[in-house]
């Protein structure tokens, strides 16, 4: 053991100096670099990890408002279209009894004119016999009132024949 | 204690003889050599600062203004000097994690570890500079004999059995807070296993032969942690004073160009004596803190099941 100690000079001065040194290293680069730097690493890597999760959340709620808004949109469409084809429906309903009661009218007001013009021809026509006939009697009267005269001819019974 | 008074009084002498003769025979040839020991360049009373410490001292500083120097540019967003430690620092965990299985007592080991690394690294690097060129000239054994101011720090066996035995009681106060000073005394002088032979005598007779042999390896633990802090100081010490004593000799063969590849060499050797020094650190620091007790009855446990 002294030889050992002898040859390499072995002192348990420098050691503790050494250990010393090995200390002072130690504590100050624990204290001025690793934690510190770890500290600064750990705080980066939560961040990172918060963030690429946002991001995933933040994909989700993206896609499931676009799934919501094409859902909202497809049901407005299929709505709209609906409404159309019911006023297309209702329209043409419409359209329909319109020209039916156009119709309607229309064969009524024919009607009517037909029966106005009915009761006019038979008016005339009635109007006409009572002129027809009240001729008649005044020519017959007259007629009769000339052979009574005595001026009842040929001549009258001509006109009488072309009436 | 008086040998070494006799020892440094002997080393005072022959430092006044060499500044005579340095006086009287200027022309004397001076000698190359690094001798295994590290040589004193100046004393404080009775202390004798050796190059060796002063190297160690200047690695110190070294830590610090780069310590300093990161923490002063610390950011949100690495950059630079900044990066390189992130990464180094990533790096280190990976490996912890390699040993240790488990990130929350990798994060607890590597800080001791890294500085351990970084401490060992500088000390290394500065053995392989050219400011070891400047020193001061003594009468040694065989005529004049050249001491450089610096020293590789590890090339003295006195740093590297420093850092190797506070490595392992390191390791062992580690396991103290960690498992619990009955459970890391019971790893050396096994009470515990002693005490059981009474308990389960009765269940399990093999146990009378059993006992006293886990006992007897207890003993052999300490005998371990001896050898621990032996393999660890020589291994360091071995391959950079090997490594300095091979830089002399290559330069003192061929001045130039030779050398180079071996101071690549070198650098090289640096990094790697101190990457084992720390991973066997970090090794007997995850051994101190397992609970040998805990994983038997876990296995009994199992096998019951």
């Amino acid at each position: 053991m002294d030889s050992i100690i002898n040859t390499f000079h072995i002192d348990w001065k420098i050691m503790i100096a050494q250990a010393f040194n090995f200390g002072v290293v130690f504590v100050v680069l624990y204290l001025f670099a690793l934690k510190p730097l770890t500290k600064i690493m750990k705080e980066r890597t939560e961040k990172i990890e918060k963030g690429i999760n946002d991001a995933k959340e933040n994909a989700e709620v993206l896609s499931n408002t676009k799934s919501e808004y094409e859902k909202v949109i497809s049901k407005a469409k299929n709505e709209a279209h609906e409404m159309f084809q019911e006023g297309k429906k209702e329209a043409e309903i419409k359209k329909n009894q319109m020209m039916e009661e156009a119709k309607k009218e229309v064969a009524l007001m024919i009607e009517n004119g037909k029966k106005s013009l009915e009761s006019e021809k038979t008016k005339m026509i009635s109007e006409t016999k009572g002129e027809i006939a009240s001729l008649a009697i005044k020519m017959t009267e007259k007629i009769i009132g000339e052979k009574l005269n005595g001026t009842f001819d040929e001549k009258t019974m001509n006109e009488l024949n072309n009436m | 204690m008086t040998q070494n008074k006799n020892q440094e009084e002997k080393e005072l002498k022959i430092q006044e003889q060499t500044q005579e003769d340095i006086k009287e025979e200027g022309h004397q040839e001076i000698v190359h050599e690094v001798p295994l020991y590290a040589e004193p360049v100046f004393h404080v009373g009775h202390f004798g600062i050796t190059n060796a410490l002063l190297t160690s001292w200047v690695a110190v500083l070294t830590i610090i203004i780069i310590a300093l120097v990161l923490r002063s540019k610390l950011k949100e967003i690495p950059k630079g000097i900044q990066n390189l430690f992130e990464a180094i620092i990533e790096g280190a965990l990976g490996l912890c994690d390699q040993v240790t299985n488990d990130r929350n007592l990798s994060i607890k080991i590597f800080p001791i570890a890294i500085s351990a690394f970084f401490f060992i690294l500088i000390n290394n690097w500065f053995g392989i500079l050219p400011l070891s060129w400047f020193g001061l000239i003594e009468k040694g054994e065989h005529g004049l004999v050249f001491v450089p101011f610096l020293r590789g720090g590890t090339a003295d066996i006195n740093t590297t059995l420093a850092l190797a035995i506070s490595a392992v009681i390191g390791a062992n106060i580690f396991g103290v807070f960690s498992i619990g000073i009955w459970k890391t005394f019971n790893k050396y002088v096994n009470l515990k296993v002693l005490g059981e032979i009474f308990k389960k005598v009765r269940k399990d007779p093999t146990i009378v032969l059993v006992a006293p042999i886990t006992f007897f390896v207890g003993l052999i633990e300490i005998i371990g942690e001896l050898a621990k802090v032996a393999s660890l100081s020589f291994r360091l010490f071995g391959n950079v004073f090997a490594g300095e004593v091979l830089l002399v000799s290559m330069a003192a063969l061929v001045a130039f160009v030779v050398p180079i590849p071996f101071l690549f060499l070198e650098i090289i050797v640096g990094v790697i004596q101190a990457l084992i020094f720390s991973i066997l650190l970090v090794v007997y620091f995850t051994i101190g803190a397992s609970d040998h007790d805990h994983d038997e009855s876990h296995n009994e446990h199992k096998e019951h099941h």
